[in-house]
């Protein structure tokens, strides 16, 4: 593996010193590589980057149906009025706490079963294993969210009545009702519910370290727990760089529709996040402006949470996005 | 009690998976924009078409509906085929699914429009755009029978004070609706008024008593499961439904919405401030320390509630019946009648009236719109003439005459077998037949009016409802000398008519301060309520003056003066008919 | 490994680990295997019964009512095959683009890849929001058209840098030796990277093509008035408001005990279950290419 990242140090230098000679003879000999990106370049400009004109609806009291010339530009009041409510900085507080968590959670737990499936020898038992996990990322939140409520309710839930149960408690916890376990229980959440699906990925990432390498460290007389170590997780270190950096990016627009099935409001302080704030005083309410202002204001925060990660790990891991 | 449907349907709508569409698809309220003074596309339309004798000839109307009609069958059902015959047009439409709100916009911005639109609350949208014609005059020269039926309320069909167009035509409320029973107050089951006697249930104090009698004598159910006093359901928007109108309820005030309305001054206070209220919530408060509330009642989901209702533990609930009527559904197939719920006009104390019947007058309020870029407006306003007729209304809502229903002895009736296929083959009957497509389309009267014929207009009729109570609901109701659980309630005669109709009917432009304070307040009410109905007794009174606090600082003052204005102006408006 | 033997002198450790791996399997077997039965035993149970509670893994009055309500229902059969093409169609050229946008900006000495990895990575986190969209497909003439299921999400950066990220692992020995046997660019791609991309291949289909199958909120947007353009996914929408509706309507008017047969809720898990089962069908045969792991053979560097 070694021989290979020099190999194509080599190259890199080869051809950097091609490009400083003539970009178009490069060009011409990289026609095909040009070939299958710029069209696709091209599609992405138009249908992502061609509406960002819709962004100018932050600074204008927008009204849909009349001509761009004709709508009243206000300037930043939109986003003065945003940074002024108090209600933002605490949407933006349970928003971090509730997908950092997500993230770390999101991270490990897939990763260790993937790592664990990839141990199991008889391959029927892995498959249906696997299978069965992720059948709950087709299970609906409010389903989900119904279940985790019963479970934990105060009137026959099964984790209160084992708690009883086992003398751990005397008296059925009320934990919907307790603002500090919210977070916790919509991390526990989404890791049942999502865990399986996030596998997959990493199962491939697997699936694609050659087994030689297994064979030779075998040979070496490795243990099973020292394979993982050595072979398995740098195997799939790029992919996991590679999603990280994007769940880092997208810490901050993790969408509500858990935390608000999940909610009530006993935990409204905890429960609530950006993405329905933005809703709930923007789009909701018909405030295109309002709800575009803060769209720009996760996009910002977006691409800068993505060009700090994306700068640390290409620093420290040589492994980046871009 | 459609209102708080849409207030959540918004919320839910924007996260509309498969999954999370519920009972909300009644959706949208949004915004109505401002009254700005928009090109009002006038009635250059009066021009075209002819006036002479009825225009036969095919022609495709395109037709937007905010609300669904999954059942729509493209015109080929036998209601429509006939309407066809009739006026030569077919429609071509399209009926929301998702959020209708957000495609409403989007029309808007992209002009892109039917010719037909009915835009519920979303019409300002379409108002600010030029994208809907004012339908005055085109009422008036070629709509007899919309004028016939709107009659007296021909103004509560104008847009604002200050741009009196009619952009919409109101179908959706119905016109002289008579209520022929109470859904609301407060329920007890049968068995807990049978056991202490039947005694008069006026308020709360009544109502506490016989729960907590029962509840002494009966503390589990037959298998051992604890009996819960009173349960509320808090779920999302039940909360109004459940928690919060009651307090209103209960002390004399009608339905308005969040707001509670002078009727003299037409001044609006937002409710909770007023004092009378805080007494309400102290009584939840008592009720939950003496162990008569679900302490669950804040943090259960809406299936869980129903579940409750269902497994017939629940001695009390303050709701109204559609919400809790598939729990009641499951007891009524388990033939545990006695565990079913009556309904009486509670209130703090005598002093107080119960308001379920204070007559809110015809409400106008969301209708059908014609589009500015209709080709021929005339022959879609005598379409949509022929709507109202008499003859149309009666197809609506009864079908065809010798096929969905016959005339024996002057009085419209619905054979056996049609009537086996409405109950057992609904969806498919509802189909074929096409009856009710059209109830939000055609302005139309509401349960109760009677036709010339002195055949009511609509399927329902307070026979029917009488028909539809089990052996222990009736016994219950003799024993309170009543035939339906209106006859418990004060009746419409014994308030004034609402000269502003409902204050929840009344469309605030999203944009509009008024509407974001509005959401402020909800966040703060949804939360200092629940805290200081279970706060200790003792420290009830600390918690709700910290709620007060928190409401002035967000600017309760400034939303209620804001919503006086709305309230007055309409007030305003509607005046003109009183002449009448 | 799938080839292993049983050595006599297995380390203890591997022993432990072995029990430590199964015990962990049915815990996770049983615990994700519960929501999806529940949904099951809920869409097979009456209705009525159901608003009761308690039904956990298997049906208390068992009927297939609420199944058939769903199929009583026209429109299935065309949104069905709508839903079957957009899925075989988006997930092809949602492949294509991915996978040919990955190779390129894996490729080190080509030099727009920063440019073209830069631009890619900001579309995942910049939106225009609604209104332009929609006026920018209005603008294209997309409307009322079946290319607007395919076209508008073709270029997915995430999927490009999932793939990236396995194309990297690759040996670049491998494209090299290629060059000089006369192969260009569009060759290597391929005969060299495709190949061995394959569990990377076959997991971005399994994203694309449960997007596709589950979409429905750009048929409602952009098709929704036209009946030959409907999914399975918007005509199941529809099923489940009607049952709402019907329910609503019955709430404001008066009537009652007939309707209630059908409650929405048991119609949406029969509804989980309808949508779910083609993918649980199809699963398998993209499954086998990310289990297994793969035999890069001959091609040792």
């Amino acid at each position: 593996m070694k021989s290979m990242t020099a190999s194509r140090k080599d190259t890199v230098v080869q051809a950097a010193a091609k490009k400083r000679s003539a970009f178009w003879k490069t060009f011409v000999r990289q026609r095909y590589l040009y070939l299958m990106s710029l069209p696709f370049v091209l599609w992405a400009f138009v249908f992502s980057y061609l509406p960002l004109w819709g962004w100018t609806m932050a600074f204008q009291k927008f009204k849909p149906g009349i001509a761009f010339r004709d709508q009243k530009w206000v300037g930043l009041q939109y986003f003065k009025e945003l940074f002024a409510d108090e209600q933002f900085y605490r949407v933006l507080r349970n928003t971090l706490a509730m997908s950092t968590m997500g993230l770390v959670a999101g991270f490990v737990v897939p990763i260790v079963f993937a790592v664990v499936l990839n141990e199991v020898r008889a391959m029927s038992i892995k498959r249906f294993v696997q299978t069965v996990s992720y059948l709950p990322h087709f299970v609906s939140w409010v389903v989900v969210a119904g279940i985790v409520t019963k479970m934990l309710s105060t009137e026959g839930g099964v984790v209160n009545d084992l708690l009883v149960a086992l003398h751990i408690i005397d008296e059925p916890i009320q934990f919907m009702a307790k603002g500090g376990l919210f977070w916790y229980i919509v991390t526990a959440s989404d890791v049942w519910k999502e865990m399986g699906w996030n596998t997959i990925i990493y199962l491939a990432a697997i699936a694609g370290i050659g087994p030689e390498l297994y064979e030779a460290s075998r040979v070496d007389g490795a243990s099973r727990v020292r394979q993982v170590w050595h072979i398995t997780l740098p195997g799939i270190r790029p992919t996991i760089i590679v999603l990280l950096i994007i769940s880092i990016g997208h810490l901050i627009g993790i969408g509500f529709e858990k935390q608000f099935l999940l909610g009530n409001p006993l935990v409204s302080d905890y429960s609530q996040v950006l993405d329905l704030y933005a809703l709930n005083y923007g789009l909701g309410l018909g405030r295109f402006s309002f709800g575009t202002a803060i769209n720009i204001f996760n996009s910002v925060i977006s691409v800068f949470l993505l060009l700090i990660a994306n700068g640390i790990f290409k620093r420290t891991t040589k492994e980046s996005i871009f | 009690m459609r209102k708080w449907f849409k207030v959540n349907a918004l919320l839910l709508a924007g996260a509309m998976t498969l999954g999370l569409v519920s009972a909300c698809s009644k959706s949208s309220d949004g915004t109505d924009a401002a009254p700005s003074g928009s090109a009002a596309a006038s009635t250059n339309a009066a021009k075209s078409g002819d006036e002479g004798g009825e225009d036969l000839t095919p022609v495709t109307f395109t037709y937007f509906s905010e609300d669904p009609n999954p059942n729509w069958n493209h015109m080929q059902d036998d209601v429509s085929k006939a309407l066809t015959k009739k006026t030569g047009v077919t429609l071509d439409a399209e009926f929301a699914v998702g959020d209708p709100a957000q495609k409403v916009a989007l029309m808007a911005a992209s002009g892109v429009y039917p010719d037909i639109i009915a835009a519920k609350g979303d019409i300002g949208k379409l108002v600010d755009a030029g994208a809907v014609l004012d339908l005055t005059e085109l009422i008036d020269k070629y709509a007899p029978n919309i004028k016939k039926v709107l009659g007296p309320y021909m103004s509560r069909a104008k847009y604002t004070t200050e741009d009196q167009s009619i952009y919409s035509i109101p179908t959706w409320s119905s016109v002289d609706e008579v209520k022929a029973t109470a859904g609301g107050g407060f329920e007890l089951q049968h068995r807990v008024v049978k056991e202490a006697g039947y005694p008069t249930i006026r308020t709360v104090h009544d109502y506490e008593k016989v729960i907590k009698d029962y509840l002494a004598k009966h503390p589990t159910d037959e298998n051992g499961n604890k009996n819960i006093g009173l349960s509320l359901n808090a779920d999302d928007w039940h909360m109004y439904i459940s928690v919060t109108n009651p307090a209103a309820f209960v002390t004399g005030a009608s339905d308005d919405g969040e707001y509670y309305v002078n009727q003299e001054t037409h001044e609006a206070t937002y409710h909770f401030r007023r004092p009378e209220e805080k007494e309400y919530f102290r009584w939840l408060n008592h009720m939950n320390a003496e162990g008569l509330l679900d302490k669950e009642s804040f943090v259960q989901k809406y299936d869980q509630y129903k579940a409750k209702v269902a497994s017939g533990r629940v001695l009390g609930l303050i709701d109204q019946d559609w919400d809790y009527n598939d729990g009641q559904q499951a007891l009524k197939t388990a033939g545990k009648f006695d565990q079913t719920y009556g309904h009486y006009p509670v209130t703090m104390s005598e002093q107080f009236k119960e308001t379920s019947f204070w007559p809110t007058g015809f409400m106008g309020g969301y209708g059908i719109s014609i589009s500015s870029k209709a080709k021929d407006p005339v022959r879609i306003i005598k379409f949509l003439d022929y709507l109202a007729s008499d003859e149309f209304q009666i197809m609506n809502n009864w079908g065809i005459e010798g096929k969905h229903y016959v005339v024996e002895n002057g009085k419209r009736v619905v054979p056996k077998e049609v009537q086996d296929r409405i109950n057992n083959d609904n969806t498919a009957f509802t189909k074929e037949s096409g009856i009710g497509f059209y109830w939000n389309i055609m302005v139309h009267y509401g349960d109760g009016v009677k036709d010339s014929t002195g055949n009511y207009y609509t399927k329902n009729s307070p026979e029917l409802i009488v028909d539809g109570y089990s052996d222990v609901e009736k016994e219950t109701l003799a024993a309170y000398k009543a035939t339906t659980w209106k006859d418990l309630f004060p009746k419409e005669d014994e308030f004034n008519v609402k000269a502003y109709g409902a204050a929840w009917n009344i469309q605030i432009p999203g944009e509009d301060e008024v509407s974001i304070l509005g959401n402020k307040m909800k966040d703060i009410t949804w939360k200092r309520i629940p805290q200081a109905i279970l706060a200790k007794p003792e420290d009830f009174d600390k918690i709700w003056d910290d709620y007060q606090n928190d409401l002035i600082k967000a600017g309760v003052e400034k939303m209620e003066k804001g919503y006086t204005r709305y309230v007055q102006d309409r007030v305003k408006l509607w005046s003109a008919d009183e002449g009448k | 490994m799938h080839a292993l033997k049983k050595s006599t002198g297995r380390p203890w450790s591997d022993r432990w680990f072995d029990v430590a791996v199964y015990l962990l399997l049915i815990l996770v077997t049983v615990v994700t295997l519960y929501p999806f039965l529940n949904v099951l035993a809920i869409s097979l149970n009456d209705s009525t019964d159901s608003v009761r509670g308690g039904i956990t893994i298997y049906p208390r009055v068992p009927t297939f009512k609420n199944y058939e309500t769903i199929f009583a229902f026209g429109g299935l059969i065309t949104g069905l095959k709508i839903s079957v093409l957009r899925t075989v169609v988006g997930t092809i050229l949602g492949l294509i683009s991915a996978s040919m946008l990955a190779f390129t900006i894996s490729r080190s000495d080509f030099q727009g890849r920063r440019f073209v990895s830069t631009f890619l990575a900001l579309t995942m986190y910049v939106s225009g929001g609604l209104i332009p969209f929609y006026i920018l497909i209005r603008d294209l003439n997309m409307m009322n058209t079946f290319a607007v299921y395919v076209l508008p999400g073709l270029v997915s950066a995430f999927n490009v840098f999932v793939i990236r990220s396995f194309i990297d692992g690759i040996p670049f020995a491998l494209q090299e030796s290629a060059k000089l046997d006369g192969a260009n660019d569009w060759t290597i791609f391929w005969r060299v990277i495709l190949p061995l991309t394959k569990p990377a291949l076959a997991t971005i289909a399994l994203f694309l093509a449960v997007g596709q199958w589950n979409a429905w909120f750009d048929t409602y947007l952009y098709n929704g008035s036209s009946e030959k353009l409907t999914t399975l996914q918007f005509e199941l929408m529809k099923v489940l408001q009607s049952t709402t509706t019907n329910a609503d309507q019955f709430r404001g008017r008066n009537m009652t005990e007939v309707m209630r047969q059908i409650s929405p809720e048991s119609v949406k898990m029969a509804i989980t279950i309808v949508v779910t089962v083609p993918i649980l069908v199809v699963y398998p045969f993209l499954q086998k290419y990310f289990v297994k792991g793969m035999t890069l053979g001959a091609v040792k560097s």
